[in-house]
């Protein structure tokens, strides 16, 4: 039994997800964390916010490991007398890798490292990526910081104003569509980048995602500041016969993704032909027509019948720049900036655009402002001339409805110095 | 401006604002050596750090930096 | 050699970054990297690969909470060593991914998962969150950890989890449905294209603890700490040097409080969470999208949040029945229109949601097509 009563929070083990309360008081009964108290006195501080209805957590800190300025963040509660063992709580974030993969080993030996030097408690994983360490005391984060680096050649993860850890979705590991390897460029940003990550040098966040397709299972289009979506530019592979096993019913459709409700027979025309955005398929009974050309790969078709389509071979990436949740201009999702880059190791083309990016911004980002902030403060045109890229229609919706083009002097003929004398020889006064 | 100038420059413009606010962005240190480039004056703030005249004050989601051992939270947050 | 507090920087290791991944992808994942050539859904939660060497893998999805300790993961390291060679996978949204080669380990897998209770009674390792269903909440930290929550995190999903659990296990709604939960608007991890967002908003201007702020706090980075502008320096009625917030420009996002901690915005009546819906991330059919607000504010109501749980339940029932097959929730509500997505889910449709802040415009309907 812990030393808090939590009728409230009892309440939370009743119903069939698991209960997160269940698994603090089984750490509390059977725990070897180092931090004996915290795991009991979290539920405790848990219980008094559930009785008040407010957080009793205040803001972060200088704590963190000498010389780097991410991957600690500070916190304390503000009732330390009645729950000690979380006065003190600070977070430390590991960078997780590439998508997510463990073995029982590594996993374990984290889990020891955690075990002798915090309160037994974790994310897996924080909102960014990292594996998160809920809850240590200042006089273990260096300790814990060696035996990281030295015993399991490990580093922290990206907070405050760095280059915050990259994210992946699986990729080629184990996903038919991703069109580039994901979980390699990603552990060599993460790499190239590292000064970025540990140190401040923006003026504030900067995320990275790398999604393998346009399905965007790792969410880049609106959580990071550059959104690396795979993509191709050829044609969709068919196998016809796969196509006509979908229609005669012989294989399911959507891998099964629907096959919970009754929904009729597998109509093709209907689920696939009249649901393609850009109407650019026909099928007339025998052969699947694609008119790839006018296909914005939106993925639909694929995720219907992925064992007759596969997407194109000349594959690579979109890079969009610029999502951000609504702090403080409104949320924004990224804006296409490059249609097409590609994907192959060392990816210099990709460093070379993230390097124009930075430099930009570190000299015109104000305090706290996102890179997708700054784009709509100094303009997209701007945006695209520090990039020494070309506009395209591509990057718009639309072209805009307003003709309030801010001209250029050097684009109208004669300039804007003008003679008035010459004005007055033709119009009189 | 030499490196040792501008962190004289830097800790002597600390020192006197210290009174009333003890951490800054990073932007701050650019007006205050601003004939150093941006990413410099960037390298030089994270070098003091590690010289240990400068420390970083992070909420999770900004980083602020000060003189170490400087501003009214201190005691509280060690 | 072990760490030496006395001499904190020798041999000091930095910027080595995370472990290379291919250490721990199963060796079919390994041998078939990058030759998948598609994949099908069992049933709920379990999947197969199939590569072109004609390999497959298949995967068991359970659900995780996202706050773990210790001796739950050890748990997982003794399934997947007994089940699966020592390997695992966590998913963006805090679901656990088991892989065994052979489709004969599977059912012993999931048998095994099925089994694991917590003494109370919930699952330990529920099987589910593919396909056309509910998959699990991702969320942020809440009451257990965050200095500028509105509401918990945590229990909120909890309860709502409990609500909608027969859809994590299902893959009976017209398209994937995705619910995401942030404690406040900072959205430290994001919901605003989620088909269904869980929202925790304050709603007072935070309160000047006049007679410490000088003290506890550096009044400029409080002031600069403001988005809006609203904090500027005063005088207190006994000459103290304070603060004063113009509550008409406070836009209740706590980064004051996040700098001084003299400015308590949290409220037990004040704050409380905000239902957004409709927005997507996937390319699939029609572009991304943005989540509306369709539910202002609801009080926050621990343990259970029942009023919540049934805002959501309804929305998706509604949503289920009414949807058509491929339709996510902001396409289904675009196509029969959001006055109809007010009158179906019974809704009411107040002042609050029509948009006031910047582009405000954008969102406000300049045309004669509407519905009666």
């Amino acid at each position: 039994m812990g030393k808090h009563k939590t009728p409230m929070l009892d309440e939370l083990e009743k119903g069939p997800w698991p209960s997160f309360v269940s698994d603090i008081k089984q750490q509390v009964e059977n725990g070897k964390h180092v931090l004996k108290e915290a795991p009991d006195d979290l539920l405790g501080v848990m219980e008094l916010s559930y009785e008040d209805r407010v957080t009793h957590w205040k803001h972060g800190g200088i704590v963190g490991v000498f010389g780097y300025g991410g991957g600690i963040i500070g916190r304390y509660c503000d009732q330390p007398t009645n729950f000690p063992g979380v006065a003190h709580f600070h977070t430390v974030r590991v960078n997780q890798p590439s998508s997510k993969y463990y073995t029982t080993k590594f996993l374990g030996d984290l889990l020891d490292l955690w075990e002798k030097h915090g309160s037994g408690l974790t994310n897996m994983h924080g909102s960014t990526g990292d594996i998160v360490f809920l809850g240590t005391t200042t006089d273990h984060l260096e300790p814990l910081f060696f035996e990281m680096t030295h015993e399991l050649n490990q580093d922290l993860g990206g907070s405050g104003s760095n280059l915050r850890t990259p994210e992946c979705c699986l990729g080629k590991s184990r996903c038919q569509y991703a069109c580039y390897d994901t979980q390699e460029v990603c552990h060599q940003l993460t790499n190239e980048y590292q000064d970025e990550l540990h140190r401040p040098a923006f003026p504030y966040k900067f995320k990275f995602k790398f999604d393998g397709c346009p399905n965007g299972c790792v969410a880049s289009i609106a959580r990071s500041d550059m959104s690396v979506i795979g993509t191709w530019r050829d044609d969709i592979r068919i196998d016809q016969k796969a196509v006509a096993a979908y229609v005669n019913g012989e294989i399911k459709p959507n891998a099964g993704a629907h096959s919970g409700r009754d929904w009729g027979k597998f109509d093709i025309q209907k689920e696939v032909i009249a649901l393609c955005p850009t109407n650019c398929m026909c099928y007339d009974g025998k052969t699947l027509e694609i008119n790839n050309r006018e296909c914005t790969r939106c993925m639909h078709c694929l995720n219907v019948m992925p064992q007759a389509l596969r997407v194109g071979v000349d594959q690579g990436a979109s890079v969009l720049f610029g999502a951000k949740a609504p702090i403080l201009e409104g949320a924004q999702m990224s804006t296409l900036t490059v249609p097409f880059i590609p994907m192959e190791p060392p990816y210099d083309e990709l460093k070379d655009l993230i390097e124009k990016v930075w430099d930009w911004w570190m000299e015109e980002g104000k305090n706290r402002e996102r890179l997708g902030e700054l784009i709509q403060r100094k303009s997209f045109q701007e945006f695209l001339r520090v990039l020494e890229l070309d506009p395209d229609p591509r990057m718009v919706d639309e072209p805009r409805s307003n003709p309030y083009i801010f001209w250029k002097e050097e684009e109208v003929e004669g300039g804007w110095t003008r003679d008035i004398e010459a004005y007055r020889a033709k119009h009189q006064r | 401006m030499t490196e040792d100038e501008a962190r004289q420059l830097i800790l002597e413009t600390l020192k006197s604002k210290s009174k009333s606010k003890s951490k800054f962005y990073l932007k701050d240190f650019y007006a205050i050596v601003p004939d150093m480039k941006n990413r410099e004056v960037k390298n030089l703030v994270n070098k003091m750090v590690m010289e240990g005249h400068l420390e970083y004050w992070s909420s999770g989601s900004t980083t602020l930096i000060g003189l170490k051992g400087m501003g009214k939270q201190h005691a509280e947050e060690d | 050699m072990p760490y030496d507090p006395s001499d904190p920087l020798k041999d000091r290791i930095t910027d080595i970054g995370p472990r290379y991944y291919a250490e721990f992808m199963p060796p079919v994942i390994q041998n078939n990297k990058g030759k998948w050539l598609y994949h099908d859904i069992l049933e709920p939660g379990v999947l197969m690969h199939k590569a072109e060497s004609g390999d497959e893998v298949y995967t068991v999805r359970v659900g995780g909470c996202r706050l773990m300790s210790v001796e739950h993961l050890r748990e997982i390291c003794q399934i997947a060593d007994k089940h699966c060679d020592g390997y695992l996978r966590f998913t963006t949204r805090n679901n656990i991914e088991f892989m065994v080669d052979s489709k004969a380990k599977v059912q012993p897998l999931v048998d095994d998962l099925k089994s694991r209770k917590f003494p109370a009674g919930s699952n330990k390792f529920p099987i589910g969150g593919t396909g056309a269903g509910v998959t699990n909440i991702v969320h942020t930290q809440g009451w257990a950890h965050c200095h500028t929550p509105a509401i918990d995190a945590s229990g909120v999903v909890k309860a709502v989890m409990d609500g909608i659990y027969d859809e994590f296990g299902h893959m009976r709604l017209p398209a994937p449905v995705r619910v995401s939960l942030a404690c406040c608007l900072n959205m430290c991890g994001a919901v605003h294209c989620s088909d269904i967002a869980i929202l925790g908003i304050h709603r007072k201007p935070p309160m000047i603890d006049t007679d410490w702020i000088d003290k506890l706090c550096e009044l400029p980075l409080a002031i600069a700490a403001c988005p809006t502008g609203a904090i500027k320096p005063a005088k207190s009625e006994k000459g103290q040097k304070t603060l004063e917030v113009n509550a008409e420009r406070c836009m209740f996002c706590g980064n004051c409080y996040t700098m001084c901690a003299a400015m308590p915005l949290a409220d037990e009546d004040g704050s409380g969470i905000a239902i957004l819906v409709g927005g997507k991330l996937s390319n699939r059919i029609s572009k991304p999208k943005f989540s509306k607000v369709v539910i202002p504010f609801i009080p926050n109501e621990p343990p259970r949040w029942d009023t919540t749980v049934a805002a959501v339940k309804n929305i998706l029932d509604v949503y289920a029945a009414d949807a058509r097959k491929y339709e996510r929730l902001g396409e289904w509500a675009e196509r029969i229109g959001w006055e109809r997505f007010f009158e179906k889910t019974n809704i009411p449709f107040t002042h609050h949601l029509i948009d006031d802040y910047r582009f405000a415009y954008t969102t406000w309907r300049q045309s004669t097509q509407f519905k009666f």
